[in-house]
């Protein structure tokens, strides 16, 4: 496997940073993963609760967000390594606020469905 | 093109410390995924999602390893700051599988 090419761009970066970059990366994946394994619990052992299609949905909604979150992560730990590289300010992402709003979603509907039952 | 080094400063955030640490976390959670899918595929009876199970354990261990040669490369008198060849498209890769095989175990259930 060869360096990829944006390696060569600007100056190497203060360590601090791109370390910060490679932590905040990995943070992003184990939130996948505990997004992932949220979703897989709930539909295994929350069989109590009714609807079921709605567990269904909310299970397989959760991984599907999780396996976007696996490559907005390396996109994101890319564009800001870059960015660092270059001296330029981090790109903005929507990826904060939109996993807020899954989460929010996510528990809303949970509360509903345990209210009901 | 060489990974790129620098002299330890004796940096007060311990950031190469946590940098390693955040490996080893990671590797605990893909081991999670695993466990959850093989525990599936056995009570579905659906061999793919234990075989799915099994490669995870193994990119928990891949993970492992990399927090391993993480931490060697961030003690010491001089700090190896390009990560390893790979390791970030492979943890995100995996967790990729993890998702598919999680999606797939909530079907197979709905199915059996």
């Amino acid at each position: 496997m060869r360096d990829p090419k944006w390696r060569d761009e600007g100056e190497e970066p203060d360590y601090r940073f791109t370390l910060a970059n490679e932590r905040t990366f990995l943070a992003w994946i184990r939130t996948a993963l505990a997004l992932l394994a949220g979703g897989v619990l709930l539909h295994q052992f929350a069989t109590e609760l009714d609807p079921r299609l709605v567990v269904t949905l909310l299970s397989t909604g959760l991984g599907v967000v999780a396996a976007v979150l696996s490559v907005v992560s390396y996109t994101r730990w890319r564009a800001n390594e870059i960015a660092i590289r270059n001296g330029r300010p981090l790109p903005f992402s929507w990826v904060l606020p939109a996993l807020a709003a899954v989460c929010l979603m996510t528990s809303a509907v949970l509360v509903v469905l345990l209210l009901v039952a | 093109m060489a990974a790129y080094s620098v002299p330890a400063t004796g940096d007060p955030g311990l950031q190469p410390e946590r940098t390693a640490l955040a490996w080893s976390r990671t590797a605990l959670a893909l081991a999670v995924n695993a466990l959850l899918s093989m525990r599936a595929g056995f009570v579905t009876g659906q061999p793919v999602l234990v075989a799915v199970g099994a490669l995870l354990f193994a990119a928990s261990g891949a993970a492992v390893a990399i927090g391993t040669v993480r931490r060697r490369q961030l003690v010491g008198n001089r700090l190896v700051i390009t990560p390893p060849r790979g390791a970030l498209v492979g943890v995100a890769a995996a967790t990729m599988l993890a998702a598919i095989g999680g999606i797939a175990s909530i079907f197979a259930e709905g199915a059996a």
